[in-house]
């Protein structure tokens, strides 16, 4: 049975700081993949940053400094287009159970498996969960709004934000709370809801949009190294990909309620939370589009990806 | 291994090549390749090249080129020697008078940057010629600016603070507010502790009492101080009405100074050639320590080094005031080795669930944390803001004299951290007046 | 002997060149982002590119400056026992320590190279809305290694010539 079942310590590196929602959710994940193989599977787990840079991490999983981490794919979608789209979409699915959808029961899956099998990489599952704000120092009602205002995006969101007329800067997240209070920039995009009000952002800026439509889903990802996974056991790939997608419902929902007391503690603090009609992330989708066929350029893994999940829009009905 | 042989492997090997004579920022890289490859493997050693690749796109450092060459344009165009030239007319009376003008005028470049490395550097090149120049004894003078230097921990904005208050999620305006009473405190401090030192010991720091000093001699002198002034209002003035941000705010003062140097008619192309020499020297002097501090990090969290410590103090059962000062005693220790930002990923998220069930204040302790910090940049053997220092000194003044400079005042500083302990509200009054409505 | 020292002088000689291009870049990055300053608040026209440009000039700009600063004494370094040892022994110490420095720089070429082919051949960009290529960066840091590997076998060689001799540097 010890030839079945050997000992085997991994390390992996979060997303997150430690001490944040999600990072407890990652020692859940560990703690999970532990008690799914008899303690025999131990995956030691490390704050985001703490042993390489966030945006880096791709790198050092795929030399295999660490055996696995949980990362953002947009990181490196720079070098591997399709990755734009497996992370987040601006005026993308609006619910994050339609983008979960898409991985599991559309092929997605095995698209984003795909991509990162080039790069020496297991993609073992995404956790999906739903949007997050834009904060903003005017009132923002409709996406007309937008035209002329200064505002902090990143990834494709900036882009898909120049779209409506808005002059974007990729400030570093540290900067942003005093970039909102100084008036350096007029709307800007951080964290979820919870990681905002603790951070203060309701002292500097006056109005809290919601669905935030730059972000209204994101996929974080459970990436492996390839050669390290290859060597587990087949119920230990196996407890990789329960806890995996457990994590992804149970930290969705945790996200889901932690919003409602977020949004009550803005508005305790004197902050306008603006609630956008559903049918506003429709209306911006088409102008986004532009932006989501020039991210996928004429890589063709890319494309597959892109027609794939438009094409799952349209089955659910959210474009013509 | 176990984590304690770790920590002191890694101590004991960093003491040993720092005093080889080989330079800090290679004593890093070369331990923490040996590091890697001995206790973590051959994989590993990726993470050097991307904790490079991760200096050399920081947004953030990029101020430190800025600033040093602000400096430097103002130094080589003779503007901050005419600066302290009316300084010393002004504060003749005053016993220390131009170490006195250097903490005011560290306390505002505290206010221009959060970069502690890019205050030292800038301090050092624009201060030390003129105080050395005027007899004042090394020692003093490199401490006031040590000293000074760090002053920009506390004093919004700071990097430092911004990492803290993200980990320990608490809002930067809050934290940001906490610290300014606490770094007037300290400046405040050092003000007293040379003017003291100064009366004690006239020699140290000689005035220019002989001659008679006219009044129109001594208000002709105040022209000097239009032009830095200007440019200060213009650093600040472009953070506080939103034009700029901190980092570009820099760039903003690197303008202003070369606006003024023409003004001195020093805008030449020999000034600027040997001001862009001196920048790069010690921007590329701070940044390769920064690789090597950054790779240092990574390794010693990967390997474990600050387990058993980190272990040790969770399983704390003694009273509260006792688990904080051992909690202080570890972040001393740490700053023997890492850098702050390293200390804060490592530490903070450690120690907050304990600072909570005491029922300490975050904000509170938050300041408390930042002053260890402070400590920990110039506690000797190894403190960042003693190499920067020492990167700009004159030929001839070794490590030692800094050693000894930095002393006075690490003891000041355990003063005011003291002070902040018994009396909290001296953090906690400021940020709690301005816990204010978002609507403006 | 005489190729020792010819091959010292020369790698000396284009790092010094090597810090000297690069010392300019600071006068770019005020530039580019003063532009920047002026252009959004004046004009409400902040730019897509400036503070990612100056940011990645920052990298080139003391990455390879770095050799050059081994040969000035630049890098700060802890002198107190190094200052009290007889020269000729100090000397062999300072072989000693370049050599390391060869071995450390010999470790980071290795390890960077891949990344930087990665890289490469992915023509990586930046994935913001200005989107440059930002492999150049990546593909810097193995041939800064490398000058750094040239320039402190240089130093290690100037270091053993004065421990043999006991002369001070030509
Ligand atoms: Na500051
Ligand atoms: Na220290």
């Amino acid at each position: 049975a010890a030839q079945d079942n050997p000992s085997v310590n991994w390390r992996m590196q979060a997303l997150w700081d430690a001490g944040t929602t999600p990072y407890e959710y990652e020692k859940k994940f560990v703690e999970r993949v532990a008690e799914l193989t008899d303690g025999q599977f131990q995956i030691r787990l490390f704050a985001g940053g703490q042993l390489a840079p966030s945006a880096q991490a791709f790198e050092a999983v795929r030399a295999g400094a660490f055996q696995m981490m949980k990362t953002f794919d947009g990181y490196e979608a720079g070098s591997i287009p399709a990755f734009a789209f497996t992370s987040t979409v601006p005026f993308g699915f609006p619910e994050p159970d339609q983008y979960e959808a898409w991985f599991y029961e559309k092929g997605g899956l095995e698209l984003a498996r795909e991509a990162y099998a080039k790069a020496g990489l297991f993609y073992i599952a995404p956790t999906v969960y739903g949007q997050e704000p834009i904060h903003a120092k005017f009132p923002l009602e409709s996406l007309d709004d937008l035209k002329g205002k200064k505002g902090r995006f990143v990834g494709l969101a900036s882009t898909v934000m120049g779209e409506f007329g808005v002059a974007t800067t990729g400030l570093p997240t540290a900067e942003v709370y005093q970039a909102l209070e100084k008036g350096v920039i007029d709307l800007a995009d951080r964290g979820d809801l919870t990681a905002n009000l603790e951070a203060g952002l309701g002292e500097v800026a006056g109005y809290v949009i919601v669905p935030g439509f730059h972000q209204p889903t994101t996929a974080t990802s459970y990436v492996a190294n390839q050669n390290a996974y290859n060597q587990l056991p087949e119920s230990y790939k196996a407890a990789l990909e329960v806890a995996a997608r457990e994590v992804s419902s149970s930290l969705r929902q945790h996200i889901m309620a932690q919003d409602a007391v977020a949004l009550q503690k803005f508005e305790e603090q004197g902050v306008e939370v603006i609630h956008l009609d559903s049918s506003i992330i429709a209306e911006g989708r088409l102008t986004a589009m532009k932006a989501w066929e020039k991210a996928a350029g004429d890589d063709e893994l890319a494309n597959e990806v892109l027609d794939s999940q438009v094409a799952f829009m349209k089955e659910l009905g959210l474009m013509e | 291994m176990s984590s304690t042989l770790v920590l002191a492997m890694m101590f004991v090997g960093l003491l040993m090549l720092l005093l080889s004579g080989m330079p800090l920022a290679f004593v890093l890289t070369s331990l923490a390749v040996l590091f890697t490859i001995t206790l973590w493997g051959v994989d590993a050693l990726v993470l050097t090249v991307l904790q490079t690749f991760d200096a050399m796109t920081s947004d953030i450092l990029l101020a430190i080129p800025l600033y040093v060459l602000m400096a430097s344009v103002l130094q080589r165009s003779g503007i901050i020697e005419a600066l302290y030239r009316a300084m010393e007319l002004w504060f003749r009376r005053l016993p220390g008078g131009l170490a006195v003008g250097t903490i005011a005028i560290c306390t505002v470049m505290a206010a221009m940057t959060g970069i502690v490395g890019a205050a030292v550097a800038a301090m050092g090149i624009l201060a030390l010629p003129s105080m050395l120049q005027r007899g004042y004894d090394q020692r003093l003078a490199l401490g006031t600016i040590c000293a000074g230097g760090t002053l920009g921990i506390l004093i919004p904005p700071s990097i430092i603070t911004i990492v803290y208050a993200a980990t320990a999620q608490i809002s930067v305006g809050k934290m940001f507010a906490a610290g300014i009473v606490p770094g007037l405190v300290l400046a405040g401090l050092y003000v007293a502790y040379i003017v003291i030192r100064a009366i004690i010991q006239p020699e140290k720091a000689p005035r220019q009492m002989d001659g008679e000093v006219n009044l129109r001699e001594m208000f002709a002198s105040l022209k000097s101080l239009i032009l830095p002034t200007l440019i200060v209002i213009s650093v600040l003035g472009s953070i506080y009405a939103g034009i700029a941000t901190p980092t570009e705010a820099a760039a903003v003062g690197v303008v202003g100074a070369l606006i003024s140097a023409g003004f001195q008619r020093e805008l030449k192309l020999t000034n600027l050639r040997a001001a862009a020499m001196d920048t790069l020297r010690v921007t590329t002097m701070i940044m390769w320590i920064t690789i090597g501090a950054k790779i240092f990090v990574s390794i010693f969290t990967g390997t474990g080094g600050a387990d058993s410590l980190l272990l040790f103090i969770e399983d704390l059962e003694v009273n509260r005031w006792l688990v904080l000062l051992a909690m202080m005693l570890v972040l001393v220790f740490l700053g023997l080795f890492l850098d702050e930002i390293g200390i804060i990923l490592l530490c903070v998220p450690v120690f907050l669930p304990i600072i909570d069930a005491f029922g300490f204040d975050p904000l509170w302790f938050g300041v408390l944390f930042l002053i260890t910090a402070q400590m920990a940049y110039i506690t000797p053997p190894f403190g960042y803001t003693l190499f920067y220092i020492k990167g700009v000194l004159p030929d001839g003044i070794g490590m030692e004299t800094v050693y000894r400079a930095i002393v006075p005042f690490l003891i000041l500083q355990l003063i005011a951290l003291t002070l902040f302990i018994l009396f909290p509200d001296l953090v906690t009054w400021l940020p709690d007046q301005i816990a204010k409505p978002a609507h403006s | 002997m005489a190729v020792l020292l010819g091959y010292c002088r020369l790698i000396t000689a284009v790092n010094r060149w090597l810090a000297g291009a690069v010392s300019v870049l600071v006068f770019v990055m005020v530039a580019v982002i003063s532009y920047e300053v002026v252009a959004r608040y004046f004009f409400d026209a902040p730019t897509v590119w400036a503070m990612e440009l100056s940011t990645l000039l920052f990298g080139p700009y003391f990455l390879l400056a770095g050799p050059y600063l081994l040969h000035t004494a630049g890098h700060v370094n802890v002198d107190i026992l190094h200052s009290r040892l007889p020269k000729r022994t100090a000397s062999g110490l300072d072989c000693l320590t370049y050599g390391l420095i060869v071995v450390v720089s010999a470790v980071f070429i290795y390890q960077s190279l891949p990344v930087a082919m990665n890289a490469y051949n992915s023509g990586e960009t930046s994935f913001t809305a200005w989107n440059p290529a930002i492999w150049p960066v990546k593909v810097l840091i193995p041939v800064a290694f490398f000058m750094l590997l040239l320039q402190a076998l240089a130093e290690s060689i100037e270091a053993a010539r004065r421990a043999l001799t006991g002369e001070v540097s030509v």
